[in-house]
C-alpha cells in the first residue's frame, strides 16, 4: 500500500503551564458543585421508585449428589434478599451465605440439600422479599465435574479432541499443497479467508448471545465492543510494527501464519470454553457420529493456518508450534468453562476471538491484495473466499 | 444458566459423548464418598424441628403473626357469633362490623403481600350462626378500591353484594349494611364480587361462613374451620404457594394437637384461585363427608375429597392411633407449595 506522506507543519510541544492546569480542572471543580447540589436537593425529581427494582443473575449451578448450589449476583441497584425458594413445585428448605442480603453487584451461594435424580429436568424459582421471582433452569441433571485429576484429564481430552487433534491433521496436507501452482495457493488463502469471516461472524454471534446472561450493570454487549475492537487493533499494530521493522517477505508469511493461529487458537478457546459450561450445566445429548463431524469441520482450521506458508520452508518445529496455538486454547478453554464457567468470562474470551479472526482475515486480505495486483484473479478470490464460508456452512449442516 | 450455543451445538455433543464416561465416572466417585459422609442434618433450615433429618418441602423460617395481626392456629377455632340480640319478632339478630383494608401482610416468611382483608385477616371472620337468625354485616369499605360482600346462601337479589344490584360496588369511604336470614344449615362461605374477580379474591378477601342447624350438630371434641387458598404473590394469575387459612405450612410447623379417640369435625372450604380443583387427604384415617353440610347424614366414608373453587363441606373422624399425621392436598405440588399440616394425636 503507497500513502502519500503529507508534510505536516510541526507544532511545538508546550508544556502545561499553571493557568492551562487551572482550566484543565474548572469545568471538574463545577462538576462536582453541580452532583453536590443534585444530591443534596434531588433537582425537583421525584428520585425514589414506589416499586422495588430488583435484578438476580444465577451464575452457575453446582450438583453434588444429594445437593444443589446456585452462585447467584444481585444484578439490580439496590441490595435484594432471598426470601424462598421453590425447585420443581416445592417450597424447599436453603441456605444462602455469606447472608440472606446480598448487597449490590455482589454474589451469595444459595444451598439446597435436595434429592435430585440424574438426567432430569429442574426448575428453580428464587423468591426475593419483594415478591419477585427470579428463575433458573437445570436441563438435564448431572453431577457438577470437580477439579479432580481424572476430570481434568477428561477435559484436555476434550480440547484435544476439539482443538488440537484436528488442526495437526488438517497440517498434514501440508507437503502435497505445496506442489501446488501459486493460483492455487493463493486460491487456499481466500479459502482460508472464508473459513475465518465465517468464524468470525459466528464467534461474534455467539459473544452477542451470552451478552444477554451477563449481568446488566457488567453491560455483556459493551464488552463485546470493547474485547473485538482492541484486539483488532492490538494485532494490526503487533503487524504493521512488524512490516516497518522491514523482514522478508518470507519471514512476514510466517508471522501471518502464526498470526492465523493465533485466531483461531481463540476461537477454540472460546469453543472450549462453550463445550466446558455446556457440560456444566447438563445439556448432554450422545452421539460419537458428533464428534467425527466436528473433526471433519475442524480440521479445515488446520488447512487455514498453512495456507500463507505454503511457498516456504517452515520446519516440523514452526509447524506443530503452529498447530499447539491454534489448537490448544481449546484445552484451556476446557478447564475454564468445565470447572470455573461465567458468563462475563465467555463474553471477554468470544469478544477478544472476534477481533482477533477478523484482524487476520484483514491481514490475508492484504496478502491476497498483494497477490492479485502481480497477477490479477479475481474470480479465484471470490470462488475461494465463498467455498471457505461454504464449507463450514455444509459441515455444519450435515451435523446439526 | 441457559446457555445458547449455535455452531457449537453439535461441538458440545460431540464432547459430551466423551463427557458421559467422565459424568457417570464423576457421580460413581461422590456416590461412593457421600456414603461415607453422613447425611447432612436439615436443623439449619429452622422450622424443621419434627421433620427430622427427612429432606422435605418447608419454607424457612417463620413468618411475623404478632405483625401479620392473625395467627393461623386461632384461625382454626375462631368462630364469630356477632353482638347478639333479639329483634321484636324473636328472631336472633346477629350484628358484625365488617371493614376491608389493604394490608401488607407476610404470607411466606420474608415474602410481604398486599393483600385486601376482611378485618385484617386472611381469611376473613368465621362467622357463625344457627339457621333462620337475622344476619347484619356492617360492611365499611376502608380501601381504595370498591369493594363488596357476596354470601353464598339464600338471599334478596339487594343483598348479593354484586356490581350493579342493590348497593353494588362499596366505593371506598362508603359502608351498607348487608342483612338476610340465615338459610340454609350448613358450611357455606363469603367473599368479595367486585371485578375483576379472581384478583379480588386472590389478593385475600374471602371466609368462612357457618349455619348450624336448628337442632344443632351433634356434641364433638373439637371444631375446626380450615379455608383453602393459594397466593399469588407475583400477581401472574400462577399460585406460587398454597394453604389453609392463610399462611402455607403452618400446621406442618405447628401441629394441631388431638387425643386419641377424640372426635373431631373440619369445616372445610375451598377458595383457590387460578388452579381448578383443591383437595383434602387425611393421613392413616377415614373421615365421614358431609357436602355443603346440608344433611345430617354423611354422604361418603373416605380419605380423600375434592373440591372445585367455592365447594365446600364437613369432614368428621377421630384417630385410633397416637402419632403425628400429615393433612394436605392430594394435588401433591399444593402441598409442597405450602398446603400440609399434621395432626399431632397423643394419648
Amino acid at each position: 500500500m503507497s500513502e502519500q506522506i503529507i508534510p505536516q507543519p510541526k507544532v511545538k510541544a508546550k508544556s502545561i503551564t499553571l493557568s492551562t492546569a487551572v482550566l484543565l480542572i474548572l469545568p471538574l471543580i463545577v462538576l462536582g458543585g453541580v452532583i453536590a447540589l443534585f444530591l443534596s436537593t434531588g433537582g425537583g425529581l421525584k428520585l425514589t421508585s414506589p416499586i422495588p427494582v430488583e435484578a438476580l443473575t444465577v451464575e452457575r449451578t453446582i450438583l453434588k449428589p444429594g445437593s444443589v448450589d446456585l452462585i447467584i449476583r444481585n444484578a439490580g441497584p439496590e441490595d435484594l434478599t432471598i426470601a424462598q425458594v421453590v425447585i420443581n413445585d416445592a417450597v424447599w428448605p436453603m441456605t444462602v451465605s455469606p447472608a440472606q442480603t446480598i448487597p449490590r453487584l455482589r454474589s451469595a451461594t444459595v444451598h439446597l440439600d435436595y434429592p435430585w435424580a440424574e438426567g432430569e429436568a429442574y426448575g428453580i424459582t428464587i423468591f426475593t422479599t419483594n415478591a419477585i421471582a427470579f428463575a433458573a433452569d437445570i436441563p438435564a441433571a448431572v453431577a457438577t465435574p470437580q477439579p479432580t485429576g481424572r476430570t481434568f484429564w477428561s477435559f484436555t481430552l476434550i480440547g484435544l479432541y476439539v482443538g488440537v487433534i484436528p488442526i495437526y491433521l488438517g497440517l498434514f496436507w501440508f507437503p502435497a499443497l505445496r506442489q501446488l501452482g501459486r493460483r492455487w495457493m493463493t486460491f487456499l488463502l481466500a479459502i482460508t479467508a472464508g473459513l475465518l469471516v465465517f468464524l468470525g461472524i459466528d464467534t461474534l454471534t455467539e459473544a452477542l448471545e451470552q451478552a444477554q446472561l451477563v449481568p446488566g450493570p457488567i453491560q455483556g454487549i459493551g464488552l463485546v465492543g470493547i474485547g473485538a475492537v482492541a484486539t483488532f487493533f492490538l494485532l494490526d499494530a503487533i503487524s504493521k510494527r512488524r512490516t516497518t521493522i522491514g523482514k522478508s517477505e518470507a519471514s512476514q508469511r510466517l508471522s501471518l501464519a502464526y498470526m492465523i493461529a493465533t485466531g483461531i487458537g481463540l476461537h477454540n478457546l472460546g469453543e472450549g470454553l462453550a463445550i466446558g459450561a455446556a457440560f456444566n450445566v447438563g445439556e448432554i445429548s450422545l452421539g460419537a457420529f458428533l464428534v467425527v463431524g466436528f473433526i471433519l469441520q475442524n480440521i479445515t482450521e488446520g488447512l487455514g493456518i498453512i495456507a500463507p506458508v505454503l511457498r516456504d520452508r517452515p520446519g516440523i518445529r514452526q509447524l506443530a508450534l503452529m498447530g499447539l496455538v491454534g489448537g490448544g486454547p481449546a484445552i484451556l478453554g476446557a478447564w475454564i468453562g468445565g470447572f470455573v464457567p461465567s458468563a462475563t468470562l465467555a463474553v471477554v474470551f468470544l469478544a477478544v476471538g472476534t477481533g482477533a479472526v477478523f484482524e487476520v482475515v484483514y491481514e490475508i486480505a492484504k496478502l491476497l491484495h498483494k497477490d492479485t495486483t502481480r497477477e490479477p484473479m479475481p474470480l479465484t478470490v471470490f470462488s475461494g473466499i465463498v467455498a471457505g464460508m461454504m464449507l463450514l456452512w455444509v459441515t455444519g449442516l450435515m451435523i446439526k | 444458566m441457559a446457555i445458547k450455543l449455535s455452531r457449537r451445538d453439535f461441538l458440545k455433543s460431540g464432547a459430551l459423548t466423551l463427557m458421559g464416561t467422565l459424568g457417570a465416572a464423576a457421580l460413581g466417585h461422590f456416590t461412593q464418598s457421600a456414603a461415607g459422609a453422613s447425611p447432612q442434618p436439615m436443623s439449619h433450615a429452622g422450622q424443621t424441628g419434627h421433620t427430622g433429618r427427612d429432606p422435605m418441602a418447608m419454607a424457612v423460617g417463620e413468618v411475623d403473626h404478632e405483625r401479620n395481626g392473625f395467627n393461623p392456629t386461632d384461625i382454626l377455632t375462631d368462630f364469630d357469633y356477632g353482638a347478639v340480640s333479639t329483634l321484636p319478632s324473636g328472631q336472633t339478630l346477629r350484628e358484625y362490623q365488617w371493614i376491608a383494608a389493604n394490608k401488607t401482610i407476610e404470607v411466606v416468611p420474608g415474602i410481604e403481600f398486599p393483600a385486601w382483608t376482611y378485618n385484617g385477616r386472611i381469611p376473613g371472620p368465621t362467622l357463625r350462626c344457627t339457621e333462620g337468625d337475622r344476619i347484619r354485616v356492617n360492611f365499611t369499605n376502608g380501601s381504595d378500591h370498591p369493594h363488596t360482600v357476596h354470601f353464598h346462601g339464600v338471599h334478596p337479589a339487594e343483598m348479593d353484594g354484586v356490581p350493579g344490584e342493590g348497593p353494588g360496588l362499596i366505593q371506598p369511604g362508603e359502608s351498607f349494611s348487608y342483612e338476610f336470614d340465615a338459610d340454609p344449615f350448613g358450611v357455606h362461605l363469603y367473599h368479595c364480587h367486585a371485578s375483576p374477580l379472581a384478583r379480588h379474591i386472590a389478593k385475600g378477601l374471602y371466609g368462612a361462613f357457618i349455619v348450624d342447624p336448628k337442632e344443632g350438630r351433634p356434641k364433638v371434641d373439637h371444631e375446626f374451620v380450615m379455608v383453602m387458598n393459594g397466593l399469588d404473590v407475583d400477581f401472574d394469575d400462577v399460585n406460587d404457594f398454597y394453604a389453609v387459612n392463610g399462611i402455607p405450612f403452618h400446621y406442618q410447623n405447628h401441629p394441631i394437637p388431638i387425643r386419641v379417640g377424640e372426635t373431631v369435625r373440619i369445616y372445610l372450604i375451598n377458595i383457590l384461585e387460578f388452579d381448578l380443583i383443591n383437595s383434602f387427604h387425611l393421613h392413616a384415617n377415614f373421615f365421614h363427608y358431609y357436602p355443603t353440610g346440608t344433611s345430617l347424614t354423611p354422604s361418603e366414608y373416605t380419605d380423600t375429597v375434592m373440591q372445585t373453587q367455592a365447594q365446600r363441606g364437613i369432614l368428621e373422624f377421630s384417630y385410633k392411633h397416637p402419632g403425628r399425621y400429615m393433612f394436605h392436598a392430594h394435588n401433591t405440588e399444593f402441598a409442597e407449595l405450602g398446603w400440609t399440616g399434621h395432626f399431632e394425636v397423643s394419648l
